[in-house]
């Protein structure tokens, strides 16, 4: 051991940190790599095969190219971006004040938001469809009240939207709050001090400062609503079909594997090089205050 | 003990877990004896605990059962190593004989022990029962129990059984029922039913026209429908509420818990006439097959005789979920423990006729490249 302590540098691989973060590494690499490595091994084999063992082809991402599954794709990441900038518009008033006006109130707010996420996402989206459904909450209350009848809420792309902005809300929120609790209320003075109108204030100052927040939230939203299944299945009545429905379907009815797999990889990539592209933008550090 | 962690003394802290984690696994290396265990892997029905608490107590056994929601995906699980976990599989008569055992997934089952059974059923499942064999027709592979007819399913109060049956598929057809139907998304059955409606048997090797016809179908279909779902519940949701007046895909076994909720205007329709010889409708049958699991636990064997008991076959026909006819109902005793309400919710007063008018589900030689044009037609949904 005296080699290891009189040198100042010990090889990466004898540090005591490293030696411990080690059977983690090791079960993280096998748990979470390797499905993923099978995964992209997959999309490399020839359509319809069982197996690993083959000569690998391109074969799955031509067919994929050529077929009309860029429809999925440009519906799924079009949801996705819509629901973002839903989502931000809706929380942006709501963070800005649980931060700043709401005081005790906001605890209350926050445990209203929180606690239906106890309850499994298809069983509150299955309560939607019992207030949009035809004789449900609100038609059949239109109806017995004013005596008008609605022509049907429920699947449509709308309805799809309403899901996605409902189930996703807190996941935008919370972030935001965070963000904009880390925008100093004399900065936003001194501005004003300066001659700054509320417009510039909240674009030189509020905005630039709570960002970090606002990517996180915006990043989260839009990579659980491009992942999303069940609101275009129970609201949307497959209105339209999510790319995830195509990868769940390749791998089962389809009998697809290699399909499935590329499809897999791609919604990977895809959404990957977004996040990265956004993560460059926000510094971890100074959202926990380390600077 | 951490803070002057040294290589020596970590490789001693692993070396006390490694030996403890696999001190933990050592039964399992040691190949235990599974007498006292049971893993099912079954459409919804015998995974219920009106099924499986009387065999637990009975047998003083660890049953663990997970329902399957599609034959293929239970298939795809099996060849991905899962052979290793269940000792029976409860899949749609064709996969037995022409999928699973081919493969070597499951294996045969002692005919001198079970053939009685079959004596027992309604007529046409006596032996030798063509699913219930292998190709030779020397092996028996399973046990059958569950069946139905299944093609679509409508709100008689605004479509008469009598015009959906002289109809048929056609019905979806019309124009006037565009946006007043449902798809309900079991991919497999809705190209089976696209086939018949496109007047082409499904079961048979088709040529380049006939597989572009029934894509052709699928588009009509799809741009038709109102909504898309592969939730029975949702679809009779929907049909009781009005939002619909039909579905596309659905029989029995989707019909019968709405009907037995109090809901008879939901019904399975079989077609009066169709493509396959003359015939418009399916039927499906479970297989219950043993597992060809190297550790096969032997309480297979005996469940596949306890489910033969005629309150184990009521159980079974009125599990949660769904409810079925069950090949059993050919034994008067079986037959006693329905009452009127229940024989009306699986619609036993047409249950033959409408067996009679259907052919036995089967697998579709073209079903890849059939479904490629049917998955394209879903995704370029007019919704």
């Amino acid at each position: 051991m005296a080699a290891e302590r009189s040198g100042d540098h010990v090889s990466w691989y004898r540090q005591a940190g490293m030696l411990c973060a080690m059977p983690v590494t090791i079960f993280f690499i096998v748990g979470f790599v390797g499905p993923l490595l099978m995964v992209l091994a997959y999309s490399f084999m020839p359509p319809r095969s069982f197996s690993l063992f083959q000569a690998p082809t391109l074969a799955n991402y031509k067919a994929i190219i050529a077929d009309s599954y860029y429809i999925s794709f440009l519906w799924s990441f079009g949801l996705a971006c819509v629901t973002v900038i839903l989502l931000f518009a809706i929380c942006y008033p709501i963070a800005y004040g649980m931060t700043k006006l709401f005081g005790r109130w906001a605890n209350l707010i926050t445990a209203l938001i929180a606690v239906p996420l106890l309850i499994s996402e298809n069983i509150r989206l299955f309560g939607w469809v019992l207030v949009l459904v035809k004789q449900g909450v609100i038609d059949g209350g239109l109806q017995a009240l004013f005596g008008v009848e609605l022509s049907g809420m429920l699947y449509t792309v709308p309805a799809i939207l309403l899901g996605l902005v409902y189930v996703y809300l807190p996941f935008m929120l919370f972030p935001l709050v965070i963000g904009l609790s880390m925008v100093p209320d004399s900065l936003k003075e001194a501005a004003f001090d300066l001659g700054a109108n509320r417009w510039q204030v909240f674009r030189e100052v509020e905005l630039p400062l709570a960002m970090p927040g606002i990517l996180i939230g915006g990043i989260l939203t839009f990579v659980l609503a491009l992942g999303s299944l069940a609101e275009a299945k129970i609201l949307g009545g497959k209105a339209i079909i999510m790319i995830v429905d195509d990868i769940e379907n390749a791998f089962t009815f389809g009998q697809n594997w290699p399909r499935g797999s590329a499809l897999s990889v791609l919604l990977i990539v895809l959404s990957g090089l977004i996040v990265l592209f956004l993560f460059r933008r926000i510094d971890l550090d100074r959202i926990i205050g380390r600077r | 003990m951490f803070d002057r962690l040294s290589r020596r003394n970590f490789l001693q802290q692993t070396g006390i877990w490694a030996a403890a984690a696999a001190a933990g696994s050592l039964p399992r290396l040691a190949h235990a004896a599974r007498e006292k265990e049971l893993n099912i892997f079954c459409w919804e029905g015998y995974n219920s605990d009106e099924v499986l608490d009387p065999f637990r107590r009975e047998f003083d056994a660890t049953v663990r059962a997970e329902g399957l929601i599609s034959d293929p995906d239970a298939i795809n699980r099996l060849r991905a190593g899962e052979d290793n976990v269940w000792d029976l599989l409860n899949v749609n008569n064709p996969w037995a004989r022409e999928i699973l055992y081919p493969e070597k997934l499951i294996k045969p089952i002692p005919r001198d022990r079970f053939e009685p059974y079959f004596e027992k059923m309604l007529p046409q499942f006596h032996p030798p029962y063509h699913w219930a064999m292998d190709d030779g027709g020397t092996e028996l592979l399973g046990m059958v129990q569950r069946f139905g007819p299944f093609s679509f399913v409508v709100n008689t109060d605004k479509i008469s059984r009598e015009m959906a049956e002289d109809q048929g598929f056609k019905l979806f057809l019309d124009p006037a029922m565009k946006d007043r139907y449902g798809v309900l998304t079991y991919d497999n059955w809705n190209i089976y039913h696209m086939c018949i409606t496109a007047d082409i048997d499904p079961f048979v090797k088709h040529t380049p026209e006939q597989i572009a016809a029934v894509g052709e179908t699928a588009r009509q279909i799809f741009n038709g429908a109102k909504l898309l779902t592969d939730d029975l519940a949702q679809m009779n949701l929907a049909l009781i509420n009005g939002e619909i007046d039909a579905y596309f895909t659905g029989g029995t076994y989707t019909a019968s818990p709405a009907r037995f909720d109090g809901a008879t205007n939901v019904r399975g329709i079989t077609p009066k006439s169709g493509p396959i010889n003359g015939k418009g409708g399916i039927v499906w049958i479970e297989v219950t097959s043993v597992v060809n699991n190297p550790q096969v636990s032997p309480l297979a064997e005996e469940f596949l005789s306890y489910i033969n008991r005629p309150e184990v076959s009521k159980a079974v026909a009125f599990a949660e979920g769904t409810y079925n006819p069950v090949t059993q109902m050919g034994n008067p005793e079986v037959m006693a423990l329905f009452d009127e309400d229940e024989l009306d919710a699986i619609q036993w007063d047409t249950l033959e006729e409408e067996m009679e008018r259907s052919v036995d589900y089967d697998i579709n030689p073209d079903y890849a490249e059939m479904y490629s044009l049917y998955a394209a037609a879903k995704r370029a949904r007019e919704g």
